[in-house]
């Protein structure tokens, strides 16, 4: 492989292998090559095989912006952008992990921004996606975005004052003492928990507030800085009519209708599916601009997970999404084993199909009970409790626990199947569908149901794929895009599915495409059950698996695997990967990097519900109170994904 | 704690750890008692704070199958200010513990609470930045439900205890329901009990090996070793 100016732009890893493959004749490395030069630093290739791309980080917009609106790249979707660092004084990485829907290509952009000038330019312009993940960037690492909109603390509460934690020099524990973190967080003002401009639209005088990030010394983000947000194009006109040049503030003064309402709900409350917090800024009952805030249940799951070993992580994983935990479990036990370069077996591989779309169906059924409490239908949510006792069942039989499985293993599984189980996991599957009808029957022609539904929170599919939106949400605004047909893993290309898309992308769409999921993960899961082979779960790989006890008390190089797997778990070789698949929410992303230890250097996942409810103000805007809960409950979020 | 607090030391009030409110014990206040105990105790209104794993079990245990109306707590109150029984379900986070502070704040007496789950009752296995280790250094706490989550059956056999707590109350003894005025808003420990049950750090022993605060005895990435070489050779 021929690489330009390799010296300048190490690898983040130092002297991780590259994992070969060639990906020189890829049209995205050679356009960049030829159109951007040097300032495309090196290439690479992911564990995965599609191409890597270092560039200069004063020029990544310009490269970005390019890679975007030029027809022959079409990178039309950000799944992510994510920071990491290797070691308290190394640069850090920012990685925009790019997917080009017309062309079905694949592609990161990596760029590192030294530590004594963390500055990067902001890609909110291209993609609109862009303002959350560069916010966490910089709650998490520090990296100022320059020309965002709206840069400050996203998970971490406004006026944090320990630093960054995702930094490698952040303890674990914070930096100050248990007493003096409760103390901090009980006496908190109002600044610690409005954003400034939320301040300012009620009339709030502008404060002492501190520098974000305190004691790094970061400059402070001021109201001037923060322009409007764009939020009206491409959508039917706002009740009342705001000019760009006029601030919400003049317009409080002017209005002869009476004054807009400022309205908090949450971050407790009963109708936002955790601790999600809505700043409500009403005219009568219609919304004119909706701010969310997050990270009331910001548990640190990035972090820690640098601090666990391989097979340690997996327990984490299921935490973050309580309602389909399984998915969970198996794309990071994927993403691990790309990094291996191991393939498990054919038996841990059509099983782990099988406990996926058992934990679509336990996350889409919850969804449904839930959203239709929210509604005001209380009886599905009885229904659908008891298909999901039912799936619990088959868990527990399993694994031992309800909803916190942490089922997978690296190279495999944490057992064999219990005798039985597949039995009943096939009268399950046959008895199930009579529940989807029965729900069917009570809600898709209810007048009411229709009526506090249709047209609702419409979004059309572009629009849906600049904000990110991924899984059902993307797939009921008419595009077909489900990770396991466009990059198929654990052999899905080899089961007969259909993806369903909707067509008006409302609240109804995103309530009838979930419930064809359904339909068609009962689909999988007859077929995976019924071509579910013998042979055994792991991988006959003792650097990797445990060995079983009968034999590690035979054998002294088995019982040394063994040891040695215990006191100091799997070393997984330096490099880097950026894996997905499809979970009940949308695109899960692991972004995951080794440097040939026993832990991970970083654990980024890429929580489907984090962007999507990053959407949600554009699609509540103009409707009225009562939808922002039906709207809100048709994204499925799941809090514990997005604060992470 | 909070009893020491309010009891002035060296009385014999405090020595019987109950405050003495002149009514005296008789037939009348203790049938009273029992009447009062039995309404309080089958009608719990319990305010749901649900934050995560342990919020789905919760909403398991009033669904079909387990049916937490058998015991009359159906009636989930998402309103603080009707209700008596609050249920933290889930991890709580320093950004998220004022909101928690206010609503038991805001609760009317008598009150009770259950923390359900790891995470609320100790931090669980999240001993970091940003989770608070037990909320009871945030409120007081009556029931601690073990597990990660806690079956529907654990937190029913939770509720079952503050019913029996119930029972065992009198109106003659308000101590136990005692807040003092000045503690809106407070945590619920002092500073020194909160350093003691989490550590300064943590209560986690290798805390300052893992955040580098401390050099490291046992090493296990390839680069610490790299580095420690590199100390030998100096």
């Amino acid at each position: 492989m021929e690489s330009s100016v390799t010296e300048t732009a190490p690898h983040l890893v130092e002297g991780a292998p590259d994992p070969g493959g060639d990906v020189t004749e890829h049209p995205g490395v050679s356009a960049l090559r030829e159109r951007f030069g040097d300032a495309v630093h090196r290439v690479g290739c992911d564990a995965l095989g599609y191409p890597v791309v270092w560039v200069d980080s004063a020029r990544s917009v310009e490269v970005l912006e390019f890679l975007r609106r030029d027809p022959d790249q079409a990178y039309d979707l950000l799944a992510d952008v994510m920071g990491a660092q290797s070691g308290a004084e190394t640069p850090i990485q920012v990685w925009y992990q790019l997917w080009s829907m017309r062309h079905g290509r694949q592609l990161r952009v990596s760029c590192e921004v030294p530590l004594d000038d963390l500055e990067i330019g902001t890609v909110t312009h291209v993609w609109k996606t862009a303002n959350w993940l560069e916010r966490e960037v910089w709650d998490m690492f520090g990296v100022t975005f320059r020309g965002h909109p709206d840069l400050r603390r996203i998970l971490m509460p406004e006026n944090y004052e320990e630093g960054f934690p995702l930094r490698k020099d952040f303890p674990l524990r914070g930096r100050f003492s248990r007493s003096e973190q409760v103390r901090r967080s009980l006496t908190r003002g109002l600044e610690d928990v409005y954003a400034i401009e939320e301040l300012e639209l009620a009339g709030v005088p502008n404060s002492s507030r501190v520098a974000p990030g305190g004691a790094d010394g970061t400059a402070p983000v001021t109201a001037a800085d923060i322009g409007e947000l764009d939020t009206t194009e491409g959508r039917r006109p706002p009740l009342r009519d705001i000019e760009p040049d006029e601030s919400l503030g003049d317009l409080l003064e002017n209005s002869v209708e009476g004054e807009p309402m400022l309205i908090n709900m949450g971050p407790q409350h009963p109708a936002t599916h955790g601790v999600l917090r809505l700043v409500l800024q009403l005219d009568g009952e219609r919304i004119m601009r909706c701010i969310p805030h997050i990270g009331y249940l910001h548990t640190g799951f990035e972090k820690t997970c640098e601090f666990r070993e391989w097979n340690q992580v997996v327990p984490y994983t299921d935490r973050m999404d309580y309602l389909a935990p399984m998915l969970y479990n198996i794309g990071y036990a994927g993403a691990v084993e790309r990094l291996l370069g191991v393939e498990i077996t054919e038996r841990c591989r059509v099983l782990r199909v099988i406990l996926g779309e058992l934990n679509r169906l336990l996350g889409h059924l919850l969804w449904l009970g839930t959203t239709a409490i929210d509604i005001g239908a209380f009886s599905v949510f009885l229904y659908t409790f008891q298909e999901r006792e039912r799936i619990y069942n088959l868990h527990e039989a399993y694994t031992g626990g309800r909803i916190t499985t942490s089922v997978t293993r690296v190279g495999g599984m944490m057992a064999d199947l219990p005798a039985g189980w597949v039995d009943a996991a096939r009268e399950f599957v046959r008895t199930f569908p009579a529940t989807i009808d029965e729900v069917e029957r009570l809600l898709s022609r209810n007048a009411i149901w229709q009526g506090r539904t249709m047209n609702i929170g419409v979004m059309s599919g572009e629009e849906a794929i600049d904000w990110g939106l991924t899984g059902p949400n993307l797939r009921a605004s008419g595009v077909a895009y489900d990770v396991r047909k466009a990059r198929p893993y654990l052999g899905y290309d080899e089961y007969d599915f259909d993806v369903p898309v909707g067509v008006h992308g409302d609240v109804y769409d995103r309530y009838l495409v979930r419930i064809e999921e359904m339909r068609q993960s009962v689909r999988i899961l007859e077929q995976a059950l019924e071509r579910f082979p013998d042979g055994p779960i792991n991988i006959d790989d003792y650097r990797v698996v445990l060995p079983p006890k009968s034999e590690a008390m035979g054998s002294i190089d088995t019982m040394i695997s063994h040891f040695k797997l215990v006191m100091e778990g799997i070393r997984v070789p330096a490099g880097e990967t950026w894996y997905s698949i499809e979970s009940s929410k949308g695109e899960l992303g692991f972004g995951i990097i080794s440097d040939g230890g026993t832990k991970p250097v970083r654990c980024r996942f890429r929580g489907p519900s984090f962007i999507n409810i990053a959407a949600l103000p554009v699609m509540v805007e103009d409707e009225l109170v009562a939808d922002v809960i039906a709207i809100n409950a048709s994204l499925d979020v799941v809090l514990g994904e997005i604060d992470r | 704690m909070r009893k020491l607090d309010t009891i002035a030391p060296g009385t014999d009030a405090a020595a019987e750890g109950v405050v003495d409110t002149g009514i005296p014990r008789n037939w009348l206040t203790t049938r009273l008692d029992y009447v009062v105990n039995w309404a309080r105790r089958n009608s719990l209104w319990p305010m749901p704070f649900g934050t995560a794993c342990c919020a789905i079990e919760m909403m398991a245990a009033a669904a079909s199958k387990y049916d937490i109306g058998r015991f009359g707590m159906e009636r989930m109150s998402f309103s603080p200010r009707q209700a008596d029984l609050m249920i933290v379900a889930g991890r709580v986070t320093y950004k998220l513990a004022p909101v928690l502070r206010r609503i038991w704040d805001q609760m009317p007496q008598p009150k009770w609470c259950v923390s359900m789950g790891a995470c609320a009752s100790s931090g669980g296995m999240f001993d970091n930045y940003t989770i608070v280790q037990g909320i009871d250094t945030v409120v007081p706490v009556d029931v601690y439900v073990p597990g990660c989550p806690p079956r529907p059956e654990g937190l029913i056999y939770g509720l079952l205890m503050i019913q029996e707590k119930i029972k065992g109350e009198s109106l003659s003894n308000p101590s136990p329901r005692d807040e003092a005025q000045g503690a809106v808003g407070l945590p619920n420990l002092p500073p020194e009990t909160i350093e003691l049950v989490s550590q300064p750090f943590g209560n986690s022993t290798n805390q300052n090996r893992v955040s580098g605060l401390a050099p490291t005895s046992a090493l296990k990435r390839p680069r610490d070793r790299r580095e420690r070489r590199l100390e030998h050779d100096d």
